[in-house]
């Protein structure tokens, strides 16, 4: 959540209501309303996510099927026609080094070449290395180092167009 | 209890055991492919892993990956369902090794009931009725034939590692015993990468009967009744029932203490299902043991109470069963009709868009599916769709509610099986109970007789 702007007033209520936000997010609620000494402020929050499962199964939408559409290639997110998306080949962990203290394998608008490493999908103890199907610029990185990747999801968004 | 549990499969069996899991306050997490990646059992699970392609053996049946799955998720145990990875004694072992709960028989007892002729050998060994046929695995066409003339003729051919009707051979008389036993050996072989095969007696009008058993890790055992399954079409099943109308009370302990006894045999856990072979002279033989639990479990959670799924999850986490086979009740008469999406006429599947999907509803009707309007039936799976599943007081009520319940289920947009349901439910030898294995082929054959 960005901070809202608050011009025009005084730091001591800037503080106050900084203080409010913080209150909100910490105690996780949607709305907070405080009025003293003539000043009134309600806050509210647009969606409290909290990252619990559905309590209901969303009913399906009218037209809207229930086999996934087939990825036509591009990843999810905002790929630009032309770029090449890594995906994971397997269900695992990503890492984007070899070891916890090593550098990563590649940043983001470093050149890569075909065969390169770009990171390690770890199941089941083993290490996989994922290599560059291209040569290019790695544009994007779009897994979180340590966290699970599921079968297809986008890792990395190379541009295999050469540098000029 | 587990905390959270991984269900390895996908459409209504993935749901029925969601629905279980809520009921014990289990955390669910599903696995899919890309195609199902909407699907109601993905959108009921509190989390989702995408493990592969459509194609069954790189994503539902892909082991690293499912295994995967639960490692990131943090799953205590895997439920495999039917069918995928539900009786394969590899998988059951690798979770085993790595700590993961497999929810169903040991490896071992999977592995033992997946070789039939093993499995026949050690129950005939333990003095249980198997079908007359030969002792183990036939090596050679001459062993073919003196087991063929020791039984009689006709006898059928079966493949070790086969099932649902496929790698068998029916052989009428002795000349053909040769070019049969070599065919059945090829087609075992390339259909299973197997090619073992052995010999049973082959009756013509047997029914399939079938006893379901529980068993907890302290080797308690017990039985919940029969169901028949007499009613299918190249060994696939269609309609199910319990009680049989062929067994009477005296009959069904006899099957009963069988099967228990079958079952402690070979030390086996949790839910499995005895199928018996019954004569005309009501004399019943074993054929095999379902290491799994079965699409038609739910006639039996019907007439008994018990929730099947539910008791498979408390058996694998180590609890005792609750009960004993004296405080088993058997309660009214339930069918269950598989609903699928095939043309009724010549069973050719029928995947696509469900336009509209209306279950039938009120007192005594169950759906398990995990259809929904808008959904789409992809073909690369099972064509099941759906389970419609009636009780009533008596087998008169249940039948007529399943008339009632087929006339509601509204299905737009593919073809199914719901008009053959209808006219098998009205037809008069079926309501009298009177069908064996091969009642469907006659009742089609007359059908269309009738229709041209």
């Amino acid at each position: 959540m960005s901070q809202p702007a608050l011009n025009g007033m005084s730091d001591d209520r800037n503080r106050e209501i900084q203080d409010l936000i913080d209150l909100l997010k910490r105690n996780n609620l949607a709305e907070i309303e405080v009025e003293h000494g003539g000043f009134r402020i309600r806050l509210r929050r647009e969606a409290v996510s909290l990252q619990l499962p559905s309590p209901t199964w969303e009913p399906m939408a009218p037209g809207l099927e229930s086999s996934a559409e087939p990825q036509a290639g591009s990843p999810s997110g905002d790929a630009s026609p032309g770029m090449v998306t890594v995906r994971s080949p397997i269900v695992g962990t990503f890492y984007r080094s070899p070891a916890p203290d090593a550098d990563p394998y590649v940043e983001e608008g470093d050149q890569v070449k075909k065969g390169q490493v770009l990171c390690i999908v770890e199941a089941m103890k083993l290490m996989n290395e994922i290599e560059a199907e291209v040569d290019g610029r790695i544009v994007k990185i779009l897994a979180e180092s340590t966290k699970p990747v599921e079968y297809a999801q986008p890792l990395f968004l190379i541009d295999p167009t050469p540098a000029s | 209890m587990f905390k959270k549990i991984l269900i390895a499969n996908r459409g209504e069996i993935a749901l029925r055991i969601i629905r279980a899991c809520r009921e014990l306050g289990i955390k669910t997490v599903a696995i899919h492919s890309e195609v199902d990646a909407k699907s109601l059992h993905v959108r009921a699970a509190d989390e989702r892993v995408c493990v592969g392609p459509a194609e069954d053996a790189l994503s539902y049946r892909n082991i690293p990956n499912v295994l995967s799955a639960a490692e990131i998720t943090g799953a205590e145990a895997i439920h495999p369902g039917y069918g995928f990875l539900s009786e394969n004694a590899h998988f059951a072992e690798v979770c085993e090794s790595i700590g993961v709960k497999f929810i169903g028989p040991t490896s071992e007892n999977i592995a033992v009931m997946g070789d039939k002729a093993k499995a026949r050998e050690i129950l005939g060994r333990r003095g249980l009725p198997v079908l007359p046929g030969s002792p183990g695995e036939l090596q050679n066409e001459a062993q073919a034939l003196e087991a063929a003339r020791k039984i009689g003729f006709p006898v059928i051919i079966k493949a070790s590692a086969g099932g649902g009707g496929r790698g068998m051979r029916v052989v009428n008389k002795e000349e053909d015993l040769a070019r049969a036993f070599q065919a059945a050996q090829a087609e075992a072989k390339s259909t299973f990468g197997n090619d073992g095969v052995y010999l049973e007696r082959y009756f013509l009008e047997p029914r399939h009967i079938e006893v379901q058993v529980l068993a907890d890790e302290r080797g308690r055992v017990v039985f919940l009744g029969e169901r028949d399954c007499s009613v299918q079409r190249r060994y696939q099943k269609l309609v199910e029932e319990t009680p049989s109308p062929a067994v009477d009370e005296r009959l069904r302990r006899e099957m009963g203490r069988v099967a228990v006894e079958a079952v402690k045999a070979v030390h086996y856990r949790n839910a499995g299902t005895i199928e018996f072979l019954l004569d005309k002279d009501q004399n019943f033989y074993f054929m095999e043991v379902n290491a799994r639990i079965q699409v038609e479990h739910p006639v039996t959670e019907m007439i008994t109470g018990i929730d099947l799924i539910k008791e498979q999850i408390r058996i694998a986490r180590g609890l005792p069963l609750a009960y004993r086979q004296q405080d088993i009740r058997l309660t009214g008469h339930s069918f269950e009709c598989r609903i699928n999406a095939e043309c009724p006429e010549k069973f050719t599947p029928c995947p696509g868009l469900v336009t509209r999907y209306h279950p039938p509803g009120g007192f005594g009707v169950r759906v398990d599916s995990a259809m929904e309007s808008n959904c789409t039936v992809v073909p690369h799976y099972d064509s099941l769709i759906a389970k419609l599943i009636t009780h009533g007081r008596n087998r008169e009520e249940s039948m007529a509610r399943m008339r009632r319940a087929l006339d509601e289920f509204v299905i737009e947009g593919i073809k199914t099986t719901i008009p053959l349901h209808r006219r098998i439910f009205n037809d008069a030898e079926f309501q009298k109970g009177r069908v064996s294995t091969s009642f469907l082929e006659r009742f089609l054959a007359n059908h269309s007789q009738g229709n041209s």
